[in-house]
C-alpha cells in the first residue's frame, strides 16, 4: 500500500470501543471490588463492540451503494437496448433523456464558463453519433421522450416503491407444500447472502471480519445459497419450481469446480487465502504494484465467467429462465420472501463483482496509485491526494464497472441451454481453469523471487492475452464471416413448385 | 426423475397468446406433447353471419393482432370473388404497399418475441423500434396504429397521403438498414446459433403432409408462396423472388426459419419500393376517397348459392376464406364464413417437432413457427 488512508474507520472505532469498554469496566463492577479478569473483559468487550460496529457499518455501506447497481440494470441497460447501442448508452448517462440533443443544458449554468468543455463534447456526440433524423417519426422512435429534471433521480423512488409493494402483499404457501422447507430455503439464501460482506474489505481500514482463510471461508458460504434454492425448487410443490432447483443443482457441478480453482490460482500467485493480503500484494511497492489482471488474463475471463453463472445472471440463468419455467425456482414465492431473495440476488452480483475488483483489479488501489506517488516533482501532492480520498471509493468504483459489464452482458446474449453449460464447464473451463493454475504455480516458483515482479513479466502476458483475444475476436476474412453468418445461404430459384411462377 | 406432464399455458411466457401445451417430460427431455388450442374462441365465422359485408372487414383485422391487414385483405378478395368486383390497377398496388408494410410489421414482431423466448430482451426493443417505423406508415393509411380496417370491397379506404410515397421510402432505408443491427446481434451472436441451428428439425415432405405452409415452410426449401405460385394481386407485374432457405438433410431447424424471415422482410420492403415506382398515376397523386381510381362499385348483397374463395399469402402461411351469399337481410350478410387460418395448422405440427429436445427447446422451437392464437382459435 502505496499510500495511507487519512479516514481510519476501524482503528477510530476500535480506539472508541476499547476507550468505552476500560471506562465501563472500570466505573461498573470495577467500582465496587477488586475484579481481577477487568482488563480481559475490557478487551473482549472492545473486540465485541468494535466488530458490531464495523459489520453494520460495511452493512450500510453496501445496502446504500447497492443502488448504484439498480440505477446501472435500470438505466444503462435501458439505453443500450434503446438505441445505437452503448455509445448513446454511455452518452445519456450523463446528458439527459432527450436523446438528439441536450434537453437540460447544465453546463451552461456554471459559474465561469467552466462548463464549456462538456458542452463541446456533448455538441461532438451528438453531431456523430447522434440520434436526430429530419422525419419526426423516425425521432420519435429513436429518441425518447423528456422526462424534466428528473434524469438527476433515475429511478432511485421506483426501489422504494417495489420495496413498499413487497411488504404489503400477502404471504401465500401452496397448497400440499413442503411447508418447513419452503420457510427454511429464503432464510438459506438471504442469510449466507449477507454472511458473505462480512469477509469482504472494502478499504484498507473498512472491513467487518479479517480472518486468515477469508477467501476460502467466502467461497464456502458462496456455494451454500444454490442449495437453497434446491430446497426452495423442490418444496414448491411445482413443476416449474422443481425442474428450476434441479437445473440449479446440476448447473452447480458445472461452474463451481472451475470456480473454485480459479480462485485457487489466485490464492496460489499472491500467496494468500486472505483477501486484505491478496490486495496489498497487488498494491505494495515491494511486489511490483502489478495487478492479478495483468498476471492472469485467463483466470480473470474465467472467474467472471464462473462468477455470472454462479449469480445467474443471463447466459446463465436457466434455473430462473423466464421463458420456459415461468419464473424458475421461485415462481410460488411472493411478498418480501421474493422481494428479499431478489435483493439477494442482487448483493449477490455485487459481491462477485467486489471479488473480482478486489482479486484482479488491485482492490482499492487507484489506478496507477503507486506510480503516481513515485513522480519525482508531483508525487508527494498525488500521494496528499490518495491520503485524503477515501480508497473504498476506487474499490467501489472498480466494482460498479464490472457489473456494468454484467449488465452489457445481459443485453448482448442469450440464454444457453442446461446440457450447453454442463458442456462449456467440464469440457472448456474446468481444462482452462486447471491450466491457469498451472500458469500460477508457474510464476509463483519460478518467476517471483520475493521481490517486485520484473516488468516485462506483466507487459509480456498482456500483450499475448490481448493478441489471442484479437485473433478471436476479429474475423480478418470477409467471405469467411459471410459463410458463417449464413450457413445454409439463401437462394433464389425460378424453379419453383407447385405452380412455376408467373403464367 | 420420473416422466412427468407439465402444463404449460393458457397463460404462459412461452404461448404467445393464451392456448395451452402439455407436455410429458423426462427429466430435461420431451418425450410427447399435446396442445390444447381453443382458449380464446371467440366465434368470429358465426358472428361474421349476422354483419354485413362491410362490418365484416373490421372482424377479420381482428383475427390476428400482429398483422391484421394481411387478414382484412384475405377476406376482402374472398368477398371480390363472390360478388364479382373487379379492382382498379391503382388500389390493387396500394392494397399491395400496405399488406406488404404490414408483413414487415408482423416479422418484426415475430423477431421481437423471438429474441426473449431465447432470453435476450435487446432483440425485442430493437425490433419494435422498426415497427413502430411500420406502423407510423399503416397509421397514415388507414387511420389507426392497430386495427386498420383498410381494404373496401372494390378498393381500398383512402389514397395514399401526400409525401407518403418519401416517408415510406426513407422509412424503409432506416429499416434495410438496421436489419443489419439484428443479424450482427444474432447470427454473430455463438449463443443464438447454438440455440437455434440444429434444433427443431422439420422436414419439407412431413410440413407439406400437415398442412403447413408460408415462411415455414419454405425454410425447408420447398417454394411454396402462393403470391408466387398462384399470383392474386399485382404481385406477377413485380420483379421479386421468394425467400427460400436451402436446410439441411433433416430439415429446416430454427436458424433456417428465423433466416427465411429476415430475408423476408428485405424483400417485401423492396417490393413496396418497387410499387411505389410503378404505381399507375405515379405515388405522389392524391384521389379523394371513393374516387373511381382507388374505389369500384360494388354491390352490397350477394345472391343465395354464390360462393366466393380466396387463398392469400398470409405473414404466417396460407390464409383462405370461403363465402357463400344469401344470408339474412335478402343477400345483405354471408349465409356462411370459413376461414381457414395456416397457424391452426401449424402449431400441432410444430408441437409435434419438439419430441426429443429439451425442455429449453420448447420456447425455442415454438417460437420459430411464429404462433398468432388470435387467428388459430378465431
Amino acid at each position: 500500500m502505496a499510500a495511507g488512508e487519512l479516514l481510519n474507520v476501524r482503528g477510530t472505532v476500535e480506539s472508541v470501543a476499547t476507550a468505552i469498554s476500560g471506562l465501563t469496566a472500570q466505573y461498573t463492577i470495577g467500582m465496587t471490588r477488586y475484579w481481577p479478569q477487568q482488563e480481559a473483559f475490557a478487551s473482549g468487550m472492545a473486540a465485541l463492540v468494535t466488530e458490531v460496529v464495523m459489520g453494520t457499518v460495511v452493512f450500510a455501506t453496501i445496502m446504500t451503494t447497492i443502488l448504484a447497481l439498480l440505477w446501472t440494470e435500470r438505466k444503462f441497460f435501458g439505453r443500450i437496448m434503446d438505441r445505437r447501442g452503448a455509445t448513446t448508452a454511455f452518452r445519456s448517462l450523463w446528458v439527459g433523456e432527450g436523446g438528439d440533443d441536450a434537453t437540460i443544458r447544465w453546463w451552461d449554468d456554471l459559474p465561469f464558463g467552466i462548463g464549456k468543455p462538456f458542452g463541446s463534447v456533448h455538441g461532438w456526440l451528438n453531431k456523430h453519433y447522434g440520434n436526430a433524423h429530419e422525419l419526426e417519426t423516425v425521432n420519435r422512435v429513436g429518441n425518447r421522450s423528456y422526462h424534466g429534471a428528473w434524469w438527476a433521480l433515475p429511478g432511485m423512488i421506483q426501489n422504494v416503491a417495489d420495496g413498499m409493494k413487497f411488504m404489503t402483499k400477502e404471504h401465500m404457501v401452496p397448497e400440499k407444500a413442503d411447508r418447513f422447507i419452503f420457510e427454511l430455503a429464503p432464510v438459506i439464501i438471504i442469510s449466507t447472502t449477507v454472511l458473505v460482506f462480512a469477509f469482504i474489505p472494502l478499504g484498507p481500514t473498512l472491513y467487518a471480519a479479517n480472518s486468515e482463510l477469508s477467501l476460502l471461508f467466502m467461497m464456502a458460504i458462496f456455494g451454500i445459497a444454490p442449495l437453497g434454492v434446491f430446497f426452495a425448487g423442490w418444496s414448491s410443490n411445482n413443476k416449474y419450481t422443481l425442474i428450476g432447483g434441479m437445473r440449479s443443482a446440476a448447473q452447480l457441478t458445472a461452474y463451481e469446480i472451475p470456480l473454485l480453482i480459479t480462485v485457487l490460482a489466485v490464492a496460489v500467485l499472491s500467496g494468500s487465502f486472505n483477501l486484505i493480503e491478496i490486495v496489498e500484494f497487488q498494491a505494495a511497492s515491494s511486489s511490483g504494484a502489478v495487478w492479478n489482471l495483468f498476471l492472469m488474463p485467463l483466470g480473470a475471463v474465467l472467474f467472471l465467467v464462473t462468477m455470472i453463472a454462479e449469480v445467474e445472471r443471463i447466459p446463465f440463468d436457466m434455473p430462473e429462465a423466464e421463458a420456459e419455467l415461468v419464473e424458475g425456482w421461485w415462481t410460488e414465492y411472493g411478498g418480501m420472501r421474493w422481494g428479499l431473495m431478489f435483493a439477494s440476488e442482487y448483493l449477490r452480483a455485487y459481491a462477485a463483482c467486489l471479488l473480482f475488483a478486489l482479486m484482479f483489479l488491485g482492490g482499492w488501489e487507484a489506478p496507477f496509485e503507486d506510480v503516481l506517488i513515485g513522480l519525482p516533482m508531483v508525487g508527494g501532492l498525488f500521494g496528499t491526494i490518495f491520503y485524503i480520498i477515501p480508497h473504498t471509493g476506487w474499490l467501489l468504483i472498480k466494482s460498479w464497472l464490472v457489473f456494468a459489464g454484467f449488465v452489457w452482458v445481459r443485453s448482448a446474449l442469450h440464454r444457453v441451454r442446461t446440457d450447453q453449460i454442463l458442456e462449456f464447464g467440464w469440457r472448456y473451463l474446468l481444462p482452462l481453469s486447471l491450466l491457469n493454475l498451472a500458469l500460477a504455480f508457474w510464476l509463483r516458483l519460478a518467476v517471483f523471487d520475493d521481490g517486485p515482479w520484473p516488468l516485462m513479466v506483466p507487459i509480456f502476458i498482456t500483450t499475448i492475452a490481448v493478441v489471442l483475444f484479437m485473433i478471436l475476436v476479429m474475423d480478418e476474412d470477409e467471405e469467411a464471416l459471410e459463410a458463417q453468418r449464413r450457413p445454409y445461404s439463401v437462394q433464389s430459384t425460378s424453379v419453383a413448385s407447385p405452380g412455376a411462377g408467373k403464367e | 426423475m420420473a416422466e412427468m406432464w407439465i402444463s404449460m399455458g393458457p397463460q404462459h411466457p412461452m404461448t404467445h397468446g393464451l392456448w395451452t401445451l402439455k407436455v410429458k417430460v423426462d427429466g430435461e427431455t420431451v418425450v410427447d406433447t399435446e396442445p390444447d388450442l381453443g382458449y380464446i374462441h371467440r366465434g368470429v365465422e358465426k358472428i361474421c353471419e349476422a354483419r354485413d359485408f362491410t362490418q365484416i372487414t373490421t372482424y377479420c383485422d381482428r383475427l390476428c393482432y400482429a398483422s391484421a391487414n394481411t387478414w382484412s385483405h384475405s377476406y376482402i378478395y374472398a368477398a371480390e370473388d363472390l360478388m364479382g368486383v373487379e379492382v382498379p390497377e391503382r388500389a390493387e398496388y396500394i392494397r399491395l404497399i400496405a399488406t406488404e408494410l404490414q408483413r414487415i410489421a408482423s416479422h418484426l414482431m415475430w423477431l421481437g418475441a423471438y429474441c426473449p423466448d431465447i432470453g435476450n430482451l435487446t432483440g425485442l426493443v430493437w425490433c419494435l423500434r422498426e415497427r413502430e417505423l411500420m406502423m407510423d406508415l399503416l397509421q397514415e393509411l388507414g387511420g389507426s396504429r392497430m386495427h386498420y380496417n383498410f381494404p373496401r370491397i372494390g378498393g381500398v379506404k383512402r389514397d395514399l397521403p401526400h409525401g407518403f410515397a418519401q416517408r415510406c421510402k426513407v422509412k424503409l432505408d432506416i429499416f434495410l438498414d438496421r436489419i443489419q443491427e439484428y443479424e450482427a446481434l444474432l447470427d454473430e451472436s455463438t449463443i443464438f446459433l447454438i440455440r437455434t441451428q440444429g434444433v427443431g428439425y422439420a422436414k419439407a415432405a412431413d410440413q407439406i403432409n400437415h398442412g403447413v405452409t408460408g415462411p415455414n415452410v419454405r425454410a425447408a426449401g420447398h417454394n411454396y408462396d402462393v403470391r408466387w405460385a398462384h399470383p392474386y394481386s399485382v404481385y406477377d407485374e413485380i420483379d421479386w423472388t421468394p425467400s427460400l432457405e436451402r436446410p439441411s438433410i433433416k430439415g429446416a431447424d430454427c436458424y433456417d426459419r428465423y433466416r427465411v424471415r429476415v430475408e423476408e422482410m428485405r424483400e417485401s420492403a423492396k417490393m413496396v419500393m418497387q410499387s411505389l415506382e410503378q404505381i399507375p398515376g405515379g405515388a405522389n397523386t392524391y384521389h379523394d376517397p371513393g374516387d373511381p381510381a382507388i374505389l369500384a362499385k360494388a354491390p352490397s348483397r350477394a345472391k343465395d348459392g354464390e360462393t366466393g374463395f380466396h387463398h392469400y399469402e398470409d405473414s404466417r402461411g396460407e390464409s383462405m376464406f370461403y363465402l357463400v351469399g344469401g344470408g339474412e337481410g335478402r343477400g345483405k350478410m354471408p349465409y356462411r364464413v370459413s376461414i381457414r387460418s395456416p397457424m391452426f395448422i401449424t402449431i400441432p405440427y410444430a408441437s409435434k417437432c419438439m419430441i426429443g429436445y429439451k425442455i429449453a427447446d420448447i420456447p425455442a422451437i415454438m417460437g420459430s413457427f411464429d404462433p398468432c392464437i388470435g387467428e388459430t382459435d378465431r
